[in-house]
C-alpha cells in the first residue's frame, strides 16, 4: 500500500508540470491564478508563425537525424568490436572510455569543440554538421551500452559460430543474424538517442551558429515573452522529442523488416 | 596413422592458447563414418578445443586434420562442412523453427521452396515437423536441441559435432534425448564426435570413448574395453566408480595392501616391486565374517542407498573401499574374488 502511495505521489509529480504546461498553451491569459483563464490556440498559430522557431524546429530534426544515423553506423562497428576483442581486460578499457561522455558536463565537450574548431584550419564552428558530430559524442554511450549489453545477453557469439559452420560469410551473419536478433536494442538505443539529441540544450547553446540553432536554444527565449507562447513552444519540444522517438523507432524497425524480407 | 576412408582424422594435432599451458597435445584420432566417438574428460582437459579445432574456429599449431581424406587444416569454418550442436542450443531467435533449419540451405542459394522442404523433412525426422513455424523462444529444452540437430545435418555435413549437447537439459530429459541423438545419428550414418563430461552420457552412447586428461587422449577403446581395462587409475576412477589399490608384489598371487593381503590371479611382477590394483565396487562382495579367501572385516562408514542400490563406502584394515550392492543386509565382511582384481600400469 505504501509502495503504490509512493509510486503514485511521483507519478502526480512527474505528469503535473506537463498537463499544466498543456493547459497553459490554450489558455488565454495567466496571471496569479491557479489555472489560466479563456481558451484559445492563438499562442500555436503565433508558434508556428514564429520564423526562427520554424528554423529550429527543422535544425532539431536535421540534427537528430543525422545523429541517429551515425550513432547507429558508428556504433554498431563500435559495439561488434568490443564484444568480439578476444581480452577482458580490453573490454573492460573500452567500456570505460566509451562510457566517459555520460560522466563528463557537456558543457566541457563545447569549450573544447570552440578551441579546435574556431581556428583557422577547422573553420567548421556554427555548421551543423560539427552539432550533430558533437550530439553524436554525447548520445553514443546510451546506444553502445543498450547494444553491448543485449549482444551479451544473446550469446551473439555462439550465434555467429553456428551460421559460420553453417556456411555463412562474414558478411551474411552480419545481416541475416547479428542485425535482426540486436534489433530491440538498435531500436531502444535510437529511441535515447533522439530524445537525447532533440532535447540537449548545454552543448548546443555554445556550439550552435546562430542560423542552425536548434528548438530547445530558441525555446529558452520564449519564456521572456508570454507565458501561453513559452508554454505552447515547450509542448512542441515534448511533441518533437517523442516525434523523433516514434520516427527513430520506424526507421529502426523497417530496416530490420527489410534484412529479415530479404531472406 | 589416419586411413583415406576415415570420415574424421586427426595426426598429430597440437594446439596451444596464446600466453597458457592449456590446450591439446599431439592428438591423433579417427572417426569412422557412422561412428560415434564419444570424448570425455574432466572440464579444461581440451575437449572442447579439441571439438573447435575440427571445426575450423581455432587452427592448430602443428599436425593435420583431415575430413574424407581431405586436408581442412588452413580452411575457414564455413568451409568445412561440419554440423555443429551447441551447448547452449544456439539457435537464431528471430527465425521460425524451419527458417533454423533452413538456414545452411539459404546460405548455399537454394530456392525457398526447396528449403522448406528439405528443413520439413529433417524436422520430421527429428519429431517436430507440427511445431516448424515457432519461434525457438517457445519450445522447450529438449525440443530447442532436436531442431539444433536438425540444422546441424540439413546440408549433409561431413561431420557432426556435439559439444555437451545435454547438459542443459533436465535430468529426465537428458536420458531421453541421449536415445533421440543415438537413433538420428544411426539413421543419417555421419561421423559423430559427442563432447561430455557424463561418464554415463558416454558408455551409454559411445561406439568409441576417447578419455583426455590435460590435453591429451589417454585411452580409444569401445565403452567395454575402457570399463573393464582401463589405461590406468584416471581412466579407471573417471569412467565408473573404482577402487584404486597401492600395494606391494608379496609372491606370484599374492599383493600387500592397505586392506590388507589381496589374492590374485597369478602374475608376473617381481616380489617386493610396488604395483597399482583396480577393483570396481560391484565386483565385491558381502561375506560373513567366518573368513575365506579375499575376506576382510569390514566397518560401515556412509551407507547410501538408492533403490536399486546401495553404495556403501567401509573401512577395511588401514584402507578404505567403496561397494555396490543390490543386497539389502547389515555389513560385516567383504568378499574380494581372484578375478575381481586388476593390475594397472
Amino acid at each position: 500500500m505504501l509502495l503504490r502511495c509512493i509510486t503514485a505521489a511521483y507519478l502526480v509529480y512527474l505528469m503535473v508540470p506537463i498537463a499544466l504546461l498543456m493547459v497553459g498553451s490554450v489558455g488565454q491569459l495567466w496571471l496569479n491564478t491557479l489555472l489560466p483563464t479563456g481558451f484559445t490556440t492563438q499562442w500555436y498559430r503565433d508558434v508556428a508563425q514564429d520564423p526562427s522557431f520554424r528554423r529550429a524546429f527543422n535544425a532539431s530534426l536535421i540534427v537528430a537525424t543525422i545523429t541517429c544515423i551515425a550513432c547507429a553506423t558508428i556504433g554498431l562497428a563500435a559495439a561488434y568490436a568490443i564484444f568480439r576483442a578476444g581480452s577482458a581486460r580490453v573490454r573492460a578499457i573500452a567500456r570505460v572510455l566509451y562510457l566517459l561522455p555520460i560522466a563528463l558536463p557537456p558543457l566541457v565537450l563545447a569549450f573544447g569543440f570552440i578551441l579546435v574548431f574556431s581556428s583557422d584550419t577547422l573553420p567548421w564552428l556554427g555548421s551543423i554538421w560539427l552539432l550533430a558530430a558533437g550530439h553524436v559524442v554525447l548520445a553514443l554511450p546510451y546506444f553502445l551500452q543498450a547494444v553491448v549489453a543485449d549482444m551479451q545477453r544473446l550469446g551473439l557469439r555462439v550465434l555467429e559460430d553456428a551460421a559460420d559452420s553453417l556456411g555463412s560469410t562474414g558478411w551474411q551473419r552480419f545481416v541475416h543474424i547479428v542485425l535482426p536478433a540486436l534489433r530491440h536494442s538498435i531500436l531502444a538505443g535510437l529511441i535515447i538517442v533522439a530524445a537525447l539529441s532533440i532535447g540537449e540544450f548545454q552543448f548546443s547553446n555554445l556550439v550552435a551558429g546562430f542560423l542552425n540553432r536548434t528548438y530547445p536554444i530558441v525555446l529558452l527565449q520564449a519564456f521572456y515573452g508570454a507565458t501561453g507562447f513559452a508554454c505552447a513552444a515547450t509542448v512542441i519540444l515534448l511533441a518533437l522529442a517523442m516525434l523523433a522517438s516514434i520516427g527513430g523507432a520506424l526507421v529502426a524497425g523497417g530496416a530490420t523488416r527489410i534484412k529479415v524480407a530479404g531472406a | 596413422m589416419t586411413s583415406r576412408d576415415d570420415a574424421v582424422g586427426l595426426e598429430g594435432v597440437t594446439f596451444r592458447y596464446p600466453g597458457s599451458d592449456a590446450g591439446v597435445l599431439d592428438i591423433d584420432l579417427t572417426i569412422r563414418r557412422g561412428e560415434l566417438m564419444v570424448c570425455i574428460g574432466p572440464s579444461g582437459c581440451g575437449k572442447t578445443t579439441l571439438l573447435r579445432l575440427i571445426a575450423g574456429f581455432l587452427k592448430p599449431d602443428r599436425g593435420v586434420i583431415r575430413l574424407n581424406g581431405e586436408d581442412v587444416s588452413t580452411l575457414p569454418t564455413r568451409a568445412r562442412e561440419c554440423g555443429i550442436v551447441f551447448q547452449a542450443y544456439a539457435l537464431f531467435p528471430h527465425m521460425r523453427v524451419w527458417e533454423n533449419v533452413a538456414y545452411a540451405l539459404r546460405v548455399r542459394g537454394q530456392p525457398v521452396e526447396e528449403r522448406h522442404r528439405r528443413a520439413h523433412a529433417m524436422l520430421e525426422l527429428v519429431g517436430l515437423a507440427e511445431l516448424e513455424d515457432r519461434l525457438p523462444a517457445q519450445l522447450s529444452g529438449g525440443q530447442q536441441q532436436r531442431v539444433a540437430l536438425a540444422r546441424a545435418l540439413v546440408f549433409n555435413p561431413r561431420a557432426l559435432l556435439l559439444d555437451e549437447p545435454l547438459s542443459a537439459l533436465d535430468a529426465a530429459t537428458r536420458v531421453a534425448m541421449r536415445d533421440e541423438v543415438r537413433r538420428i545419428q544411426r539413421e543419417q550414418n555421419i561421423a559423430s564426435l559427442l563432447i561430455t563430461h557424463d561418464q554415463d552420457e558416454a558408455l551409454s552412447l559411445a561406439d568409441r570413448i576417447a578419455v583426455m586428461k590435460a590435453g591429451r587422449i589417454v585411452q580409444v577403446g569401445s565403452p567395454g574395453e575402457i570399463y573393464d581395462h582401463p589405461a590406468d587409475a584416471f581412466v579407471a576412477g573417471f569412467v565408473g566408480r573404482a577402487n584404486v589399490l597401492d600395494g606391494t608384489v608379496v609372491n606370484h598371487d599374492t599383493i600387500g595392501t592397505l586392506v590388507g593381503p589381496l589374492l590374485t590371479r597369478s602374475h608376473g611382477h617381481p616380489a617386493g616391486s610396488a604395483v597399482r590394483l583396480l577393483v570396481r565396487p560391484e565386483r565385491i562382495e558381502l561375506a560373513s565374517l567366518e573368513g575365506g579367501e579375499n575376506v576382510l572385516p569390514a566397518k560401515v562408514l556412509r551407507d547410501r542407498f538408492y533403490g536399486a542400490v546401495r553404495r556403501i563406502d567401509v573401512a577395511a584394515g588401514d584402507g578404505r573401499l567403496e561397494i555396490e550392492t543390490a543386497k539389502r543386509e547389515p555389513v560385516h565382511a567383504v568378499h574380494i574374488p581372484r578375478d575381481a582384481v586388476q593390475f594397472l600400469s
